[in-house]
C-alpha cells in the first residue's frame, strides 16, 4: 500500500540518526564517514526550507492551471460541469503525485504534498460543486455528508499511501463536519465524532507495537497523539467555539444549556480523567508526542475548568499556572538528575540529540520577541500617538 | 530474521534492517565499538528517554503564563493594590531574578557558553520580561520620560543587548532587536507626513545598523553563534521594506532594483553557507516582488493564470535545480 519501500525509509532514518549522533560526539568524523556510505538511498530529498518553497509553489501552480483552464473552458458551464472537471483535476493531480514518487523518487519533497493535497481539495470541491450545489443551506441535503466523508477517506489514504502525518490530521477534520448531517444533537454530534476518534486509536494502538524500533514509529506515535487531542477537543464542550474563551473572562458561558446535564457533567469528568491516562501511556511507552499531548490536555483542562464549573476566573490566573508549570518542571529536572547517572525509570532530563538544541534556539529566536505585553500607559499630551512600537521592547506595546 | 519489519512484508522490503540490526552488525564488523553499539542503541530504543525539550517548553510556557497574568493583575486591580505594593512586588521579582543570574553567571567569554543551571535562561528572561513590565507602569503612573517612549526603548533595548551578551541568551537578544526596531517605529510616529515612506527609510536604517553590527560583533568573535538571529531578522526586515516600496504606484523602479540585489544577495549567501532559509526567502520575496510587477495592470483572468502558471512551473524547475546541486541534506 505504500509508496516507499521499507528498507529505503529505514535506511533514510539511520541516516538522520547517524548525522544526529556524529553532532553530539556519539561517533567520530571518520566512523561517520564510513558509515554514511552504507545508509545510502535512491530517494530524492531536500531540506525543510525548500520543501516548503517547491510545496508552495506547486499549490501556485496546479491552482493557476485549473484556473486557466476555467476561465478558458467553464466560464460560462453549469456548476454540475465545473464540478466534474474538478474531479478530472483531482484524479490528474493524484496521478502526477504517484508518477513523481515512483519515477522521480521524491521523499517530502514539497512536490508530491502539494499535488496529494490539491487532490485532495479538487476531489472535495468537485463533488460539492457537482452534486450540492447550495453550500450554505441551512438545510443540507442528507447525502452531503458524502463530501467530507469522501474528503477523510481520500486523506486516509493519501496518509497510508505518502505517510503524510498532516494527511491524517485533514482526515479527522473532515470527521468532524460528518455528524452534522446525522443529527442535530449536540450532545450527539460531539459523541460521534469522539467514537470514529476512539475506533481509529484502537486501531492505531493495535499496529504500533509492531513497529516500536522501526521508522514507522514515530509516525504512528503522531497519529496517536492526534487522535488523542481529537477526543479530548471532542469531549471539552468549553473548547468547541471558539468565541468561548473570550466569553470565560467575563462571566459563565452557557453553553450548558445546549447539552443534557449529565451529559455536561460526564464530559467534566472526562476531561479530567483523559490527561492522566494519555500522561501514562505517554510515559509508559517513551512515546514524545502523546506525552505532550497529555502535557497540553492538563493545561487546556486547568484552563477550562472554571468556566465548567461556572466559577469567576481572575486575573491572577495565568500567574498560578505558570508557577505551576515552572514548578513542575524544576521538580522534574531535579529528580531526575539526583538519580544514579541522571537517569530515573529510563528517563533523563539530560539532552541527548542536538536537534533539541537547535529546537529551542530557532524557538528563543522566534518566540523571544512574542511575550506578554505589559500595561499601556497614557499619552501625555493629546496629539501625541504611538504608531510603530507594538512589537517592541520585550513585549513592551506601543499601543498606548 | 531479527530486526525485518513486522507488517511491512513483501519483495519491496529485501534488505530492510532496523537501526537496531544496522548497529549490530557494525559492531560485528569493528565499524563501531561494543561500548559506541551499546549506547547507541540504548538510545535507538529510548533508553534514556531525554525529556530536555519538553521541560524546557514547561519552563517557557511557565514564564510567560506568569508574566502574561502578572501584566495583567497590575493593570487591574493597581488602583485598589496601590502603587507601592505594585513596585515593591515587581521590583522585587526583578532584583531577584537579576541577583540570581549576576550570582550564578560563569565568567564571560566571547565564544558559546552553557548555561550554569537548567532554570537559567529563564529567570532571565522573566526578569528581562518584569524589567518592561515595570517600566511600563512606572511610566504610566508618574510620567517620569514624559512620554518620550523612544528613549524608554533604545534604553530597554540597550540593557537587552547588554544581558544577552553577558549571559549568552537567544530569548533576551530577541527581546533587544524587537526592542531596537520598537524604537525606530516610535521615532517615525513622532514624524508627520509621509510615514509609509519613512518607515522604509528607518526600517533600511535598522537593518543596516542591526546587520553591520551583527557583522562587527561575528567578526571579533564575540557570540559569533548570535549572527545567524541578526541575519534572518535582518533578511526580513528588509524584504518587507523593500517590498513595501516595489508595491509603490510611483517610483517603484529603484526599490525594484533593491528588490532584485537583496534576491541575489540572499541566494548567493544561501547557497554559499548552505543555509537554505535565505534561498527560501528569496525565492518568496522575489516572487512576491516581481509578481506585483507584472500583474500591476494586468485585469484579464487569462493573463493572470497564464502568468501564474508558467512562472510557478518555471520557479519549481530553478529550484528543483538547486535542490538538486545544493540542498540534499535536510
Amino acid at each position: 500500500m505504500r509508496l516507499y519501500s521499507a528498507s529505503s525509509e529505514e535506511t533514510l532514518r539511520a541516516r538522520k540518526l547517524l548525522r544526529d549522533w556524529v553532532g553530539e560526539g556519539f561517533v567520530t568524523k571518520e566512523q561517520y564517514q564510513l558509515l554514511d556510505k552504507e545508509t545510502v538511498s535512491e530517494l530524492r530529498t531536500t531540506n525543510i526550507f525548500l520543501r516548503l518553497v517547491l510545496f508552495l509553489f506547486t499549490l501556485i501552480s496546479v491552482g493557476a492551471a485549473f484556473g486557466l483552464f476555467f476561465v478558458v473552458f467553464l466560464s460560462r458551464a453549469s456548476d454540475q460541469t465545473v464540478g466534474v472537471f474538478l474531479v478530472i483535476f483531482a484524479g490528474a493531480c493524484y496521478a502526477a503525485a504517484e508518477i513523481a514518487v515512483s519515477q522521480a523518487r521524491l521523499y517530502r519533497y514539497g512536490i508530491e504534498e502539494a499535488l496529494a493535497v490539491c487532490s485532495v481539495v479538487f476531489l472535495c470541491v468537485g463533488m460539492q460543486s457537482a452534486f450540492f450545489t447550495r453550500v450554505y443551506s441551512p438545510r443540507p441535503d442528507a447525502a452531503q455528508f458524502l463530501v467530507p466523508a469522501a474528503g477523510a477517506v481520500f486523506s486516509l489514504w493519501i496518509w497510508r499511501r505518502f505517510g503524510r502525518s498532516y494527511a491524517f490530521l485533514a482526515a479527522m477534520i473532515f470527521v468532524v463536519f460528518l455528524p452534522g448531517y446525522w443529527t442535530s444533537s449536540h450532545s450527539a454530534q460531539h459523541l460521534i465524532i469522539a467514537a470514529f476518534y476512539a475506533t481509529g486509536l484502537v486501531a492505531i494502538a493495535s499496529v504500533r507495537s509492531r513497529h516500536r524500533f522501526d521508522y514507522l514509529d514515530e509516525a504512528y506515535s503522531l497519529v496517536e497523539a492526534l487522535l488523542w487531542l481529537g477526543i479530548y477537543l471532542a469531549i471539552n464542550l468549553k473548547l468547541l467555539s471558539l468565541d468561548l474563551p473570550a466569553r470565560w473572562w467575563i462571566g459563565t458561558p452557557d453553553t450548558s444549556a445546549l447539552f443534557p446535564r449529565p451529559f455536561y457533567w460526564g464530559t467534566w469528568v472526562m476531561i479530567w480523567c483523559l490527561p492522566p491516562i494519555v500522561l501514562a501511556r505517554g510515559i509508559r511507552e517513551k512515546d514524545r508526542f502523546v506525552i505532550a499531548v497529555g502535557a497540553i490536555i492538563a493545561v487546556l483542562t486547568l484552563i477550562s475548568n472554571k468556566p465548567y464549573l461556572r466559577w469567576l476566573r481572575h486575573t491572577w490566573d495565568p500567574m498560578l499556572l505558570g508557577i505551576l508549570l515552572t514548578g513542575v518542571a524544576v521538580f522534574l529536572r531535579r529528580w531526575l538528575a539526583r538519580g544514579p547517572g541522571g537517569i530515573r525509570h529510563g528517563f533523563t532530563a539530560a539532552r541527548l540529540s542536538g536537534k533539541d538544541k537547535s529546537w529551542i534556539n530557532v524557538g528563543a529566536t522566534v518566540l523571544g520577541p512574542l511575550s506578554p505585553q505589559p500595561p499601556a500607559p497614557e499619552p501625555s499630551s493629546p496629539d501625541f500617538h504611538f504608531g510603530g512600537g507594538q512589537t517592541g521592547g520585550g513585549g513592551a506595546g506601543g499601543d498606548f | 530474521m531479527a530486526g525485518y519489519g513486522y507488517g511491512v512484508p513483501g519483495p519491496e522490503n529485501d534488505g530492510f534492517m532496523t537501526i537496531l540490526t544496522r548497529l549490530e552488525q557494525w559492531r560485528e564488523q569493528g565499524k563501531i565499538s561494543p561500548e559506541q553499539h551499546a549506547h547507541l542503541a540504548g538510545l535507538s530504543r529510548g533508553e534514556p528517554f531525554s525529556l530536555f525539550l519538553e521541560l524546557n517548553v514547561l519552563l517557557y510556557a511557565g514564564v510567560v503564563a506568569f508574566v502574561a497574568g502578572l501584566g495583567w493583575t497590575v493593570s487591574t486591580w493597581s488602583q485598589q493594590i496601590g502603587d507601592v505594593l505594585v513596585l515593591t512586588a515587581l521590583s522585587t521579582i526583578l532584583t531577584a531574578s537579576f541577583w540570581y543570574c549576576f550570582s550564578r553567571a560563569p565568567t564571560w567569554s566571547t565564544a558559546e557558553t552553557p548555561a550554569p543551571s537548567p532554570m537559567f535562561d529563564y529567570v532571565l528572561y522573566l526578569g528581562s520580561l518584569v524589567w518592561s513590565l515595570e517600566l511600563g507602569y512606572i511610566e504610566n503612573r508618574f510620567h517620569v520620560l514624559s512620554g518620550q517612549w523612544d528613549l524608554y526603548l533604545l534604553a530597554t533595548a540597550g540593557l537587552f543587548f547588554f544581558l544577552a551578551y553577558r549571559f549568552d541568551n537567544r530569548f533576551v537578544l530577541s527581546l533587544g532587536l524587537s526592542s531596537l526596531a520598537g524604537w525606530f517605529g516610535l521615532t517615525i510616529s513622532h514624524w508627520s507626513g509621509d510615514l509609509d515612506a519613512a518607515y522604509r527609510r528607518y526600517a533600511l536604517l535598522y537593518c543596516l545598523l542591526v546587520g553591520v553590527g551583527g557583522a562587527l560583533l561575528q567578526r571579533r568573535s564575540l557570540k559569533a553563534h548570535f549572527f545567524g538571529t541578526y541575519l534572518n531578522i535582518v533578511a526580513n526586515v528588509l524584504f518587507w521594506a523593500v517590498l513595501s516600496g516595489v508595491f509603490n504606484r510611483e517610483g517603484y523602479g529603484v526599490w525594484f532594483l533593491a528588490l532584485i540585489i537583496a534576491c541575489g544577495a540572499s541566494l548567493a549567501w544561501g547557497l554559499t553557507r548552505r543555509q537554505f532559509a535565505f534561498v527560501a526567502y528569496a525565492a518568496v520575496y522575489g516572487y512576491v516582488g516581481v509578481s506585483s510587477l507584472f500583474l500591476r495592470d494586468v485585469n484579464d483572468g487569462t493573463d493572470v493564470f497564464g502568468y501564474f502558471v508558467v512562472s510557478g512551473v518555471a520557479m519549481l524547475v530553478v529550484l528543483v535545480q538547486i535542490g538538486r546541486r545544493f540542498g540534499r541534506k535536510a
